[in-house]
């Protein structure tokens, strides 16, 4: 990315950088279950993630910052879940959203359903719930912001960041 | 079409195959209103056969095709569900068959909709549907093995976790 991943960047341009990447997010919904349902009662106006600085949608995962798995990831599902995370460019950012995409939910012993989808890609922030609230992703959403802010652009544009993604 | 239109009662469809296939059919039950007709496994399709082209019947709709395991018989129950558009009733033809060879003829070329049906029934339960032209799996994923809705299809999760709660009919009822 030109000289933001050659040399170390000056706090207060950091800050601003920062600052503008955590308030324009392009979302990228890979909506599979109830918890897709939720997800867009927090896209309209009464909850309306707008207004934090998310940016419904994007087109497709190649002009997406933040993808958010919303529902039931199965063994089936879970290839193109990860083509559509790999085709993302960096600096990207997952939202696991419910029970079910964060640890397979009332389905922890299926034989189909995928027990998590951090088993295949980093996941930046979980969402509780069964299916979690509009207001519990607008704190999800704000939780990632605030670890974007603490960001080293360097890092995090080469996509290999030195401290692993936070946990729940 | 709609002064033709006659549903059958249970009854009157028992009778029918009864008289047609003799010993072949073992029960004929009412369950809410559906005629549910056991038939033995070398007879089933000729029974389907005439289920869709007497014109008695004229069951020309599959609803659904499906197993249930029972593993105390050593058996597999396929269950196929027809429905009679013209006349506004349901068959539901029941077949038991060993569950560790189980195989029955495929009805694809009658019911083009049994298709998928039978493939996703021999994947879940293993039942072989003979002459079933594309035998591959449906739903799970390729890499699978083994056939998950039969009951003794051991659930990775509860091996290394044990199920919490109580068995499934085994449950103590609370006065």
């Amino acid at each position: 990315m030109g000289v933001i991943d050659k040399v170390q960047v000056p706090q207060p341009m950091k800050f601003i950088l920062n600052w503008g990447r955590r308030y324009s997010l392009w979302i990228m919904n890979f909506g599979l279950a109830c918890c897709a349902i939720e997800f867009i009662a927090a896209s309209t106006s009464k909850h309306d993630f707008i207004r934090v600085g998310v940016i419904p949608f994007a087109h497709g995962p190649r002009q997406a910052d933040l993808l958010l798995v919303a529902g039931t990831v199965t063994d089936k599902m879970s290839p193109a879940l990860k083509r559509v995370y790999d085709q993302m460019p960096e600096p990207k950012y997952v939202i696991s959203f419910g029970s079910c995409s964060n640890c397979g939910g009332p389905y922890w012993d299926s034989y189909s359903v995928t027990k998590g989808v951090d088993q295949f890609m980093p996941v930046d922030v979980y969402v509780p719930g069964c299916p979690p609230r509009p207001e519990a992703l607008l704190h999800g959403i704000i939780r990632l912001q605030e670890k974007i802010a603490q960001e080293d652009i360097r890092e995090k544009w080469s996509g290999q960041l030195s401290t692993p993604p936070a946990g729940r | 079409m709609a002064s033709s239109r006659r549903p059958l009662p249970v009854a009157d469809v028992g009778a029918a195959l009864k008289a047609q296939f003799g010993d072949a059919v073992s029960d004929v039950a009412d369950v809410g209103g559906h005629a549910v007709v056991t038939v033995s496994p070398d007879r089933y399709r000729e029974l389907v056969t005439v289920l869709r082209d007497d014109p008695e019947f004229d069951c020309d709709y599959l609803d659904f095709l499906s197993a249930t395991d029972y593993p105390p018989a050593g058996e597999l129950e396929i269950a196929l569900h027809v429905y009679s558009i013209a006349h506004n009733h349901h068959v539901r033809v029941k077949v038991r068959i060993p569950r560790d060879s189980p195989s029955l003829p495929s009805i694809h070329d009658l019911y083009p909709g049994a298709n998928w049906h039978e493939r996703e029934t021999w994947e879940l339960f293993g039942v072989v549907f003979e002459g079933h032209p594309h035998l591959v799996k449906l739903v799970l994923p390729e890499p699978f093995e083994g056939h998950p809705l039969r009951k003794d299809f051991e659930l990775m999760s509860r091996v290394a976790k044990p199920w919490p709660g109580v068995p499934e009919g085994e449950e103590v009822e609370e006065e």
